[in-house]
């Protein structure tokens, strides 16, 4: 139907004999895309604010209830997992952005012995699932005594191969002469990187972000692992006791959790909206 | 910063600890538990857990919930592998020859001394020990155990025309009753199926009720050798597809394990296989009268079990080991196991434990929980061998080839015999 509307108001623009096929096929392709991504959040909403008996049936008219979601709250610690999980999300992003940031400046604009096989190294690493180096990553947060901590889910994750990369491509195209400009200046390194190249690289470090915090937030299996208690897990953890497939699944509460703990990331995501794709354009533009 | 508050925490902990316990003898136990049946278990073995520690001054137990049953597997072997295991979890009885192969467990014969401790080993149902021992050693306690059971929509049965209080008891009636209770609207369209048994994810565990109903073991005790394509075997699948391709009971193609009970309830089937596990879900949320019945009988009646053992870790002191089997002693006595099967449905894994009080009170109240106890006395080992994983995931494909209809049976069955006969070759 919105495929239909769509041709309508392209044909009804152009006259009929320049009907423009391609941007018809691009809208309509857009709308069953869009909607094909929608459906299963509509069927979250419907199922969460419904009593459990309406979950595969539509009435228009069924009575809505909250009880999904207080239910879902209180069958586990979820304040507390929330806390974590920002604290986890904010920790990585702050380590990720300072240790990328000062690798990829080294690699973008300093030739030192070893560069190349080091850049190397570094690309190396988008290639290894991390879920391989489970075992390699608990014995190291052993050592280190920080097994079940928040500081030991997110460490493994701090120096990014793929942000180092990322920052690096997008440091290389900034222009030699605005780094001279600033030398004649009186900057120093340190003072080049934080005055000319970060400032001209934000739509960059937006969108790794962006892909970082939803990354880590969704993250499951080795925060399970490496915590043991209330105080460290994640909200995903949390979620988890859900899916009890044995007894079946309650897809009432499980939506309704679902919304829950998903509900940060996409009210994030529609308030920065318009920044966000732009930031990815003029990422990948450059 | 919430790290230097957990060590500050810790050390708070630390020091309290060492103040009260007066005698340097305080053990600390780290116990991984899954959950596969909702939000309470965990509750329930988080209370027991406190209780114990309550009348145990000595020792401290951190109960940690450890996700599903794999991802159970996945964090201990993590941990064991990472040089701190817990010393004690409830896993999947199956994975013990995986516990074994790691060397990360050790078998309860060399804790146990006394004479007390070694009836204490004979007191479980011997179906539930099937999976828990080899090489005439105990590895594993039976703790959530449990095992298929077949449910039926009395009002459905009533509908069509059948005794509500008569369940089919053989493969054929089940056929016959199916075939009846199988609704169709104007347009052919099938409203309500008769029977439902699920197929996704793990589709070996209720075709093993099938091939030990047809009278037949899958795999031997040593977990060495597997019989996937002996002509019963062959004989149990055949039914199955049958059941969708010629009868036309059951929804064609893969069906979902989770929602089952849901497709229950909503009557879009008359009859489910499904886990005693789902009892107390059943009971709350069904809308009609249901009936629990075992599992229909074709040469034999027979179902497999299921669920998860206690292990003991080999990588601990012996005054931890010690602890830890005093704390399963304590959460598998008859009191303790009649007050986790209440709880959560799961089959009280010892014929003591039925006749507590309470579980009288329980089984007075709700027969159909004695069911899944009386079916145990057909019940046989959930398949289990050396490379558990792969195993099972090279029968599951199998079996899913053939529901899906890419395979003849026999010829599916064939391939999955030759493939894990190349794995457990190595283990012979």
């Amino acid at each position: 139907m919105s495929a239909l509307d769509a041709s309508n108001g392209a044909a009804a623009a152009a006259p009929p004999a320049r009907f423009d096929v391609d941007r018809a096929l691009n809208t309509a392709g857009a709308w069953a895309l869009g909607i094909l991504w929608f459906l299963p959040l509509i069927y979250a909403v419907w199922t969460a604010i419904h009593p459990g008996e309406f979950a595969t049936r539509f009435e228009l008219f069924a009575p809505l209830t909250v009880e999904n979601f207080v239910n879902a709250w209180t069958a586990a610690p979820f304040a507390r997992y929330f806390l974590n999980t920002v604290l986890l999300v904010t920790f990585i992003l702050a380590g990720q952005f300072v240790l990328c940031t000062l690798a990829a400046y080294a690699f973008a604009r300093f030739r030192f012995p070893g560069s190349s096989v080091l850049f190397t190294l570094v690309l190396l690493q988008l290639l290894v699932m991390p879920d391989i180096l489970i075992v390699e990553n608990y014995a190291t947060m052993r050592m280190l005594g920080l097994v079940d901590t928040i500081v030991a889910i997110g460490l493994p994750y701090v120096a990014s191969g793929f942000g180092i990369f990322l920052l690096r491509q997008t440091f290389m195209t900034v222009p030699k002469e605005l780094e001279e400009a600033a030398r004649v200046e009186g900057a120093g390194p340190i003072g080049v990187l934080w005055k000319v190249y970060v400032p001209l690289a934000k739509p960059t470090y937006l969108a790794y972000g962006l892909v970082s915090v939803s990354h880590h937030w969704n993250n499951f299996l080795w925060p399970l692992i490496i915590t043991n208690s209330v105080e460290t897990r994640p909200v995903t953890v949390g979620l988890s006791i859900f899916s009890a497939v044995d007894q079946g699944i309650d897809w009432s509460i499980i939506t309704a959790a679902t919304l829950m703990t998903s509900g940060p990331l996409l009210i994030a995501f529609l308030l920065f909206q318009r920044q966000f794709v732009q930031s990815f354009m003029r990422a990948g533009i450059k | 910063m919430t790290m230097l508050r957990k060590l500050g925490a810790a050390a708070g902990a630390a020091a309290l600890s060492a103040a009260l316990a007066a005698p340097a003898s305080a053990v600390d136990l780290q116990f991984f538990f899954p959950v596969a049946v909702g939000g309470k278990a965990a509750q329930t073995i988080e209370e027991l857990t406190a209780d114990y520690v309550a009348q145990n001054p000595g020792v401290n137990i951190e109960a940690v919930y450890a996700g599903s049953y794999q991802d159970t597997i996945t964090k201990t072997l993590t941990a064991a592998r990472g040089g701190e295991p817990p010393q004690l979890a409830v896993i999947l009885s199956v994975d013990m020859f995986t516990l074994i192969e790691e060397d990360a467990i050790m078998p309860f014969d060399d804790l146990i001394e006394t004479d007390e401790e070694r009836a204490w080993l004979d007191a479980f149902y011997p179906a539930f020990m099937e999976n828990s021992q080899t090489g005439g050693k105990t590895y594993g306690i039976p703790f959530q155990r449990s095992t298929p059971v077949l449910y039926w929509n009395k009002e459905a049965f009533a509908e069509a025309g059948l005794d509500p209080e008569t369940p089919p008891a053989t493969w054929e009636e089940m056929v016959e009753f199916g075939k009846t209770l199988t609704k169709r609207d104007g347009d052919g369209n099938v409203t309500q199926w008769g029977v439902r048994i699920p197929s996704s994810g793990f589709p070996y565990w209720l075709f093993q009720g099938l091939t030990t109903q047809n009278d037949v073991i899958i795999a031997s005790g040593d977990g060495d050798e597997t019989y996937f394509d002996d002509p019963r075997v062959v004989e149990a699948l055949q039914y199955l597809v049958d059941l969708s391709t010629v009868h036309e009971v059951m929804q064609p193609g893969i069906i979902e394990w989770g929602a089952t009970p849901k497709a229950f309830f909503e009557g879009q089937t008359a009859m489910m296989w499904t886990t005693t596990g789902n009892l107390t879900n059943v009971r709350n949320n069904a809308p009609f009268d249901f009936g629990v019945a075992m599992l229909p009988a074709n040469k034999r009646r027979g179902a497999p079990t299921g669920g998860g053992n206690f292990f003991i870790f080999k990588d601990s002191t012996d005054e931890q080991k010690e602890a830890s089997l005093d704390f399963i002693k304590w959460i598998s006595a008859p009191a303790q196991a009649a007050r986790w099967s209440i709880a959560t449905g799961y089959v009280a894994p010892r014929p003591d434990a039925w006749e507590t009080p309470e579980m009288k009170a329980y089984v007075a109240d709700f027969p159909p929980a004695l069911v899944a106890r009386d079916q145990l006395e057909f019940a046989v080992a959930e398949l289990s061998t050396y490379q558990n994983q792969r195993i099972t995931t090279i029968f599951n494909d199998a079996l899913e080839a053939a529901i899906t209809g890419q395979k003849e049976p026999a010829e599916a069955l064939a391939e999955a015999q030759a493939q894990a006969d190349r794995i457990l070759r190595a283990y012979r």
